[in-house]
């Protein structure tokens, strides 16, 4: 009886204690069920991506580079296949040892493992590649792809790299690309709608984009569009089977209206001297020249630069990457005159049979200052003609004294100062073309006669860059109708923009191209030396810009000590006459004259423009 | 003899179908986490119809057999987890398995059955509830069999000996003031058995299941993935090896420790609830056994085999979906291994053995 209760009250203590871990269980096993559900259910599209993400690599097809060629079908610019070897560091456990192994194949300079080893951990948290060695030789891959299957994770991919023919030739005008950073390239692909956050970069710093000149200009063009492509992978990042592509589609080549062969002889002509060379077409307004000076070789810059190399670049004193043509800023000084005499024509102030005296100065009412020519004694009796070609300062004084500043201004304005003319140049600066305003807002002074008498003859405020300077050119040989400039035409293009309404007739033009002719031709021409070089009629008008203002030649003679006081030499010019087809600016920076220092380089570019 | 012989078969249907059902569910699954491979598919179908067998073998003999010859179990047992840490094969660095020619054996999962049911013949004759002596007595075999298995090392299958220990102290009526003190000394030595016990790796996969995303792509690898292949199942599953987890070698040990992450990610959270059924359904049917046991050692038993049972399926479910850290554990019936598949039919053999065999004379 006693027996049978403990075993009945044992029997009960058991199933307690078994119901209480079983229940503890059920427990256990309902959080587990609820985790379960939160994953499967709740969370599901959470981890439905990932899986997707995991299983997936999508890599970026790289469109070919359009082709940029010169007017005559010559190609500038090219694309190259390279070579560069890659690895993905996620896929990589031993950093060193492969890299030690790597380097008796292709051999790796300490910059390139310090690179490796910077960029390794991070690259391999993102499951991008990195490139370890770029531009391998034929060698180095030949001698890689007999021990491919040795090194997992390693791999060969064939990119373009960009190839300016004439590297030192279109440094500024067609320019250089450079590496894509990641920000730009996911607005590119989120512009194509190509869900950049889901690619993963095969390795971004191989995609190009233009960085100046034309190849920025025209980069949408030039570039295409991005392709992707979709992979299925296993967990080790080895590519499966693909699964989807999108096509790239390769740039636009571009036909530029550059001319190699005119390019080549403008660059021999400066002959690294800082200065700059712009010719165009008139009957378009096509620049079928374009060169700042010195240049430097743009694949240099493209192809990766050592910072040293590029330090030095960067700090040389001639500044070797501004870009004179569009950007620098030059007084006209002289080569305003036709413009000016233009302007009395235009408002009845003069006609070409008004005279007046020059002694050599002209003595401003106001204030008594004397403005002196640059030819002691003067030009005597002297009207409009002679005055552009003996280049008379105190007959553009006198006229100028004369006239409406703000009416000169709007005048001058329609010669393409003071504002943009160019379509697709990189970045070109507008010059100054000052008025009273502009004084008064920047100077804090009011404007003065003395002002306008000094634009009269190019001086003091005003600036302009070679390529207006080419296009004021450019107008008056084309008697006052001009396109704007542009690398690249629209072969439907023919409207034209008659820029200068006027009082100005036909006859008047062929006066101003006459003098012009005269600067070259007769025996009292500014530019009267040209004459043994040039191989058509050329009509010109030189410029000296002077730096620092001096009152007799002999205190210029010891400001020239220092080459960078020395004046600037300017000379535009166009031809063939009397049907002029092209015009051309030069500036050579302290190169004292215009006439005889820049005039040859005009000469022999529009010589080889002509000769054909 | 006659009539003792075509006296009676000894015969669940309830658990048997249950765990053949089972058994055939867990060689389709396999099929599929082990990448189609047909060669592991048919050796592990051949420990499933031998397991069976065995078995309906085991459950034929009278629990008087297991219980006097406990003892002699007990002992070879202990003496091939001895064998396995002097000659056994080392795999990764743990001594585990015993080349036996025709199969490797993990010893391991040998005394994780004669442990419980040597306990429960020990405590057979002994005065209930369980006295302080023979608790000790019990508690240093149970420490010393425990050890041994964790000097392999394997961590998991040293803890599930451990509980399935204790789980027979506690039915014999551990008292609750002992399971309290003990409980506070546990707490107490934790920071000794985090410095001592436990070997680095052991240390780095707690560390990793508090915090996964420390180190997705290293230590937390496996637990993430396991996680992104439950979760992106979704309710239906991606079908039938159609897992892209498990087939592009995201998800590791897939025809192992991870092989429930499989069967969520393929058959969704209807595949993980119909399993759980079969599960529950054989649970249930042991507690039934366990409660209607002819006599103290069978109760015993059962109530421990049966909670060996369910430490281990919970222990393997609470790992994949990290609700605990990464210890080596198979999925019962499921995961690829002859051993651990045997382990458990023979479980299952003794369970049906003792709730089948009844008294001719209840006392």
């Amino acid at each position: 009886m006693i027996d049978l209760n403990r075993t009945v009250s044992e029997k009960k203590n058991f199933f307690n204690r078994l119901i209480i871990i079983y229940a503890f269980f059920g427990l256990l096993f309902l959080y587990f069920l609820y985790k379960t559900f939160s994953l499967q259910v709740s969370s599901y599209t959470d981890y439905e991506i990932a899986a997707l993400e995991n299983k997936t690599r999508e890599i970026l097809v790289q469109p070919r580079r359009g082709i940029i060629f010169d007017r005559n079908g010559k190609i500038l610019v090219n694309n190259v296949p390279s070579y560069n070897l890659i690895i993905s560091p996620s896929q990589i456990d031993d950093l060193d040892s492969l890299l030690d192994q790597i380097q008796p194949i292709v051999s790796l300079s300490d910059e390139d493992i310090e690179y490796v080893n910077k960029n390794y951990q991070s690259r391999a948290k993102l499951n991008r590649e990195l490139i370890i060695k770029r531009n391998l030789t034929i060698e180095e891959i030949a001698k890689f792809e007999i021990r491919e299957h040795r090194f997992p994770g390693v791999l060969i991919d064939e990119r373009y790299t960009r190839e300016n023919l004439y590297p030192n030739l279109f440094s500024h005008s067609v320019g250089y690309v450079g590496n894509i950073d990641d920000n730009k390239l996911e607005e590119i692909l989120f512009k194509q709608e190509l869900q950049p956050k889901e690619t993963i970069f095969r390795y971004s710093n191989g995609h190009l984009i233009g960085q100046t000149g034309l190849e920025s200009v025209y980069d949408s063009d030039l570039r295409g569009s991005y392709g992707k492509k979709i992979y299925e992978v296993d967990a080790s990042g080895k590519l499966l089977r693909e699964i989807e592509e999108i096509q790239e589609l390769d740039g636009k080549n571009i036909y530029t209206s550059l001319d190699l062969e005119t390019q080549k002889v403008a660059y021999k002509q400066l002959n690294n001297r800082r200065g700059a060379v712009v010719a165009v077409d008139i009957r378009n307004g096509a620049i079928v020249s374009y060169l700042s000076s010195p240049s430097f070789s743009v694949n240099k810059i493209a192809n990766g630069l050592s910072n040293k190399e590029f330090q030095k670049l960067l700090n040389d004193k001639n500044k070797p990457f501004f870009d004179r043509a569009a950007q620098g800023r030059y007084s006209p000084a002289s080569t305003i005159k036709p413009a000016i005499g233009l302007y009395g024509l235009e408002n009845k102030i003069i006609n070409w049979d008004y005279f007046i005296n020059d002694p050599g100065f002209f003595i401003l009412p106001e204030d008594q200052r004397i403005l002196r020519g640059w030819k002691k004694g003067g030009h005597g009796n002297i009207n409009l003609n002679n005055a552009i070609i003996e280049s008379s300062n105190t007959f553009f004084f006198s006229l100028a004294y004369k006239s409406d500043i703000n009416e000169l201004i709007e005048f001058l304005s329609n010669f393409g100062f003071g504002k943009n003319i160019c379509v697709d140049c990189f970045l070109p600066d507008k010059g100054l073309l000052p008025n009273p305003k502009w004084k008064m807002n920047n100077l804090n002074f009011g404007w003065v006669k003395g002002d306008t008498v000094n634009l009269g003859v190019g001086q003091g405020y005003m600036s302009a860059t070679p390529i207006q300077l080419a296009y004021y050119a450019a107008l008056i040989a084309n008697k006052g109708i001009l396109n704007e400039f542009s690398f690249v035409q629209d072969s439907e293009e023919t409207a034209k923009n008659n820029l200068i309404s006027t009082n100005i007739n036909d006859n008047d033009w062929e006066k101003i191209h006459r003098s012009m002719i005269g600067v070259i031709e007769s025996p009292k021409g500014t530019a009267q030396r040209l004459r043994q070089l040039r191989d058509f009629t050329i009509a010109a008008k030189s410029g000296t810009v002077e730096l620092v203002s001096t009152e007799t030649k002999e205190d210029y003679k010891i400001i020239r000590k220092v080459e960078e006081k020395r004046d600037h030499a300017i000379i535009v010019a166009f031809g063939p006459m009397p049907n002029p087809k092209y015009a051309v600016s030069v500036v050579i920076e302290n190169g004292e004259s215009g006439g005889s220092v820049a005039g040859p380089v005009a000469i022999a570019v529009l010589n080889n423009l002509l000769k054909e | 003899m006659n009539k003792l012989f075509k006296s009676k078969i000894y015969f669940d249907q309830y658990l048997f179908i249950a765990i053949t059902l089972l058994s055939i569910m867990g060689l389709v699954f396999l099929y599929s986490a082990s990448q189609e491979n047909f060669e592991t598919t048919f050796k592990q179908s051949f420990f499933v119809i031998f397991g069976l067998i065995l078995m309906f073998a085991l459950s034929q003999l009278d629990p008087d057999f297991y219980k006097n010859n406990s003892l002699i179990f007990l002992i070879l047992s202990i003496l091939l987890v001895i064998l396995t840490l002097l000659i056994g094969k080392e795999v990764n660095g743990a001594k585990r398995w015993l080349d036996l020619g025709l199969f490797t054996l993990q010893s391991s999962e040998v005394i994780k059955i004669s442990l419980p049911v040597f306990l429960a013949a020990y405590l057979y004759d002994k005065t209930l509830p369980i006295n302080l002596f023979h608790t000790f007595v019990a508690l240093i075999l149970i420490f010393f069999v425990v050890n041994l298995v964790r000097i392999q090392p394997d961590l998991g299958t040293s803890l599930v000996i451990f509980i399935a220990g204790v789980y027979i102290l506690f039915l014999a009526g551990l008292s609750w003031r002992f399971i309290g003190a003990s409980f506070g000394i546990f707490i107490l030595s934790l920071p000794f058995i985090w410095n001592n016990l436990l070997m680095p790796f052991q240390r780095q996969r707690v560390l990793t299941l508090l915090d996964p995303s420390a180190d997705p792509y290293g230590s937390g690898w496996n637990i993430t993935q396991s996680k992104i292949a439950i979760g992106s199942g979704g309710i239906q599953g991606k079908g039938y090896q159609e897992g892209s987890q498990a087939h592009l070698d995201f998800l590791p040990e897939t025809e192992t420790d991870f092989i429930f992450s499989v069967i969520a990610e393929e058959f969704g959270f209807i595949g993980v609830c119909i399993l759980l059924l079969v599960f529950f359904f054989i649970l249930l049917r042991c507690l039934y056994l366990a409660l209607n046991a002819r006599d103290r050692f069978c109760r015993l038993t059962i109530g421990g085999l049966s909670l060996l049972f369910i430490s281990t399926i919970f222990i393997n479910l609470a790992m994949v979906v990290g609700i605990i850290p990464v210890v080596g554990m198979p999925l019962p019936f499921i995961s690829k291994g002859g051993s651990s598949l045997l382990s458990f039919y023979i479980a299952f053999g003794i369970i049906i053995s003792m709730a089948t065999h009844k008294k001719l004379m209840q006392k």
